[in-house]
């Protein structure tokens, strides 16, 4: 028993780091593709919109299996598994978050930057101080969603081998001829859910002091 | 006199539409401006192009005795991003919606763009908002947030902004449209205190009476052309064309 919680407490790191992996680049990049969905250049902005409906309408499964063999079959250059699942997923998230930001973005009164231009702040200044602060209070709900998501896509993570909490788990269940892993995995993925989920709670709480 | 704005055969198309044909009027310092007219007339475009949220396609444009834009060939032609901004710094606009921003308490509202455009420090910057916050009678809600005060405590705090980066003219658009006749006294009252003190403004407003009281000059806009300027005990009590005649009798009936 022991043996075995250590074994998935390994697999739940190689979870973590899928999952923080995927937040330190998707989040940013949501920004750039974002800007990309909204720019006046034509071209640009349907490539963008393009990129977010494959992302969107395809499954991320495929996506993985995709971002893993396609290297591999059009250039004959491979690379490591968990590097193939880190720029899937990243893909894939960043359009979602960019349709988040968009929806957060253009919800702004129009007024807001009016304001900010006619009492002279930067371009940066006006985004960074006066723009932003109002969008990430917006969209955290939204956002919440999605990252709870995100945890429980990282067993996807397994299609192309990376050995993460849920390959893990079913490996010992088959070894052991026992579901218990199963579930110990599925405790696993709580506990990570219910602390995501707190911390979006609390972030509201605290963006809570206006409206 | 000193003139403190000229604006010249400004011309203004959005797509199509000539939405400002040929647009000219001069506002002397300490003067008062009021501008009426009726809905669509290019009142707010022309407060917008000269305190710069829209580009001007024809006309000259001299503010505190620097140009903004210049008509050349038939367009405007402007200067470039360093002259524009420190034009920009001499003007203020107050908005019909007040567009505080609602994450900042009152104070910081005040203080923000002092702060980051002016480079004033802190206490400069606070003592100077905490002034017009007395002047308006607010200086309990330097804490508070906009969305704990009423449509009018909100729109002195907008005012209060525009005033504390200290512009040689402050233009003001429809600031009473979104409030009830008891808060629209307020901003009036505010506004005629500031007329008082010989700041120099111009103003678009459907209150006839105000304009008419505190105005040295007022101009009626509509299709966008100025109908008819003058006066204002003129313009409001002997106007000349009947397009002005019909829309100042409107306001008379309601
Ligand atoms: N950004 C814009 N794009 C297209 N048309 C506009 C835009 N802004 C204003 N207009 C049009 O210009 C005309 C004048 O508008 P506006 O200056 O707001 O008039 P007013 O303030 O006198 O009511 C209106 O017909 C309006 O629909
Ligand atoms: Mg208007």
């Amino acid at each position: 028993m022991q043996g075995l919680i250590l074994q998935m407490l390994e697999g739940t790191i190689v979870s973590l780091k899928v999952f923080f992996l995927t937040l330190l680049f998707s989040l940013p990049l949501g920004f750039v593709v974002a800007k990309g969905k909204m720019t006046r250049i034509k071209p640009i902005r349907w490539l963008t919109d393009f990129y977010i409906q494959i992302m969107r309408g395809t499954p991320l499964i495929l996506q993985l299996i995709f971002f893993y063999f396609a290297p591999f079959y059009l250039f004959g250059v491979s690379y490591d598994r968990f590097t193939a699942c880190i720029v899937a997923f990243v893909v894939n998230y960043s359009a979602y978050f960019a349709e988040i930001y968009r929806s957060g973005l253009q919800s702004i009164d129009r007024g807001q930057h009016e304001a900010a231009k006619v009492l002279g702040f930067s371009k940066a200044y006006t985004f960074f101080v006066i723009i932003l602060p109002q969008v990430i209070k917006r969209i955290l709900p939204a956002l919440g969603n999605e990252v709870i998501t995100l945890v429980k896509d990282t067993a996807l993570a397994q299609t192309i081998g990376v050995a993460e909490l849920f390959r893990v788990a079913q490996t010992a269940s088959s070894r052991e001829f026992s579901t218990v892993p199963i579930f110990v995995a599925g405790v696993f993925y709580f506990i990570m859910n219910y602390i995501v989920s707190r911390l979006f709670t609390l972030a509201e709480k605290k963006l809570g002091y206006y409206r | 006199m000193e003139t403190m704005l000229r604006l010249k055969g400004l011309k203004k198309n959005f797509g199509e539409n000539a939405i400002l044909r040929d647009i000219s009027f001069t506002i002397e310092k300490g003067n008062v401006l009021s501008i009426i007219g009726p809905s669509g007339s290019g009142k707010s475009t022309t407060l917008r192009i000269i305190t710069q949220l829209e580009k001007a396609d024809d006309g000259t444009l001299e503010i505190g005795g620097r140009t903004l834009f210049r008509s050349y060939d038939g367009k405007s032609v402007y200067p470039g991003i360093k002259e524009e901004r420190e034009i920009g710094l001499m003007t203020g606009l107050v908005f019909q919606s007040f567009n505080l921003f609602p994450h900042f308490t009152v104070l910081r509202n005040i203080t923000e763009a002092q702060r980051a455009v002016l480079r004033r420090g802190k206490d400069e910057a606070e003592y100077k908002a905490m002034e017009l916050l007395k002047k308006m009678g607010l200086e309990d809600k330097a804490k508070s947030y906009p969305y704990q005060l009423s449509g009018g405590q909100q729109q002195r705090v907008s005012i209060a902004r525009a005033l504390a980066l200290d512009p040689a003219i402050l233009f003001f658009d429809e600031p009473t449209s979104a409030l009830d006749p008891e808060l629209t006294r307020e901003i009036l009252k505010v506004i005629r205190s500031l007329a008082e003190e010989r700041m120099t403004m111009a103003v678009v407003t459907h209150e006839m009476n105000f304009a008419r009281a505190i105005s040295d000059y007022a101009i009626f806009m509509d299709g966008g052309v100025i109908v008819e300027e003058g006066k204002p005990d003129e313009l409001f009590l002997n106007p000349q064309m009947q397009r002005t005649r019909d829309f100042i009798a409107s306001f008379d009936e309601a």
